[in-house]
């Protein structure tokens, strides 16, 4: 049994995290100084402002969750998303959670209320589809999302012209 | 600005027109007319835009059916109007144009 344990792939959640933030913490530093030995003296400033936004961005993509998103495949199904309440033939969580995330990232990119409904109704059309055609339908739900992300805003900033700037009060 | 009628957006409204008065969520859309839910769903929302066709969420409770509520979709009155008058004359679809849509894949 114990040679059997020897043999298995290190799969510790916790290392495998603290792997993920030392990579990703290489990739900050390395950043900083690289825009620090380009950037010129005056411009120093840049640097630290540099280091919060790739530090998050790194986060995000690198964890693949966001601030305010429930932890999923916990057994319990009440959160949104493909593992809370997708069928049973899911696949490998691991894979479906990633696109999961992915939907989840561009629909940021989609103005506030757009974007919720975009992604609510790929979670229920994903839902109900098996895990072999998922691949497909989440590839073509990014596919049109670029097209989808410029219509919303244009409508947006449409409406916005059209109703004209709020005033406060 | 007016609704282009592509072969997919004649897809749709085909699908629809079917059965003007039937409500139908977005899995059973692109399992009539063979499209991805990814290209479905723009068409629908410049549909809805144009207001040739309303939709509305599922009154459920996810919780007790298993699955999230359904986005479903219906011609208006005038949407189905316009639409019969807009589908005869619309541009046919070539060969090539269908194959590539059954390549596209046809299961969503």
């Amino acid at each position: 049994m114990r040679d059997l344990d020897g043999m298995m792939p290190d799969t510790d959640p916790r290392k495998e995290r603290v792997k993920r933030r030392a990579r990703v913490g290489i990739c900050v530093i390395m950043g900083a100084m690289t825009v620090l030995l380009l950037i010129g003296p005056g411009w120093t400033w840049v640097a630290p402002a540099f280091c919060a936004a790739v530090s998050v961005l790194s986060t995000i993509a690198a964890t693949g969750k966001l601030p305010g998103r429930q932890e999923k495949g916990s057994g319990h199904r009440s959160g949104r998303g493909l593992s809370a309440c997708g069928r049973e033939d899911d696949g490998p969580a691991g894979s479906a959670a990633h696109q999961w995330h992915v939907l989840v990232m561009v629909s940021r990119l989609m103005p506030g209320p757009a974007g919720r409904r975009w992604l609510a109704e790929a979670d229920s059309l994903l839902s109900e589809i098996t895990a072999t055609r998922r691949g497909a339908a989440i590839r073509s739900y990014l596919r049109s999302a670029p097209r989808l992300v410029v219509m919303m805003w244009a409508r947006d900033v449409l409406r916005r012209a059209w109703l004209g700037p709020r005033r406060p009060g | 600005m007016a609704l282009r009628l592509t072969l997919q957006v004649q897809l749709v409204l085909q699908a629809l027109l079917r059965d003007p008065a039937r409500e139908m969520y977005g899995l059973e859309l692109s399992e009539e007319t063979g499209l991805q839910p990814g290209t479905a769903y723009p068409i629908l929302l410049r549909l809805e835009q144009e207001g040739w066709v309303t939709s509305r969420w599922e009154d459920i409770d996810p919780r007790a059916e298993k699955r999230p509520a359904r986005r479903y979709y219906c011609l208006t009155a005038s949407g189905a109007v316009q639409a019969s008058a807009a589908l005869p004359g619309a541009r046919r679809p070539k060969g090539a144009a269908l194959r590539r849509l059954a390549g596209e894949g046809g299961t969503a």
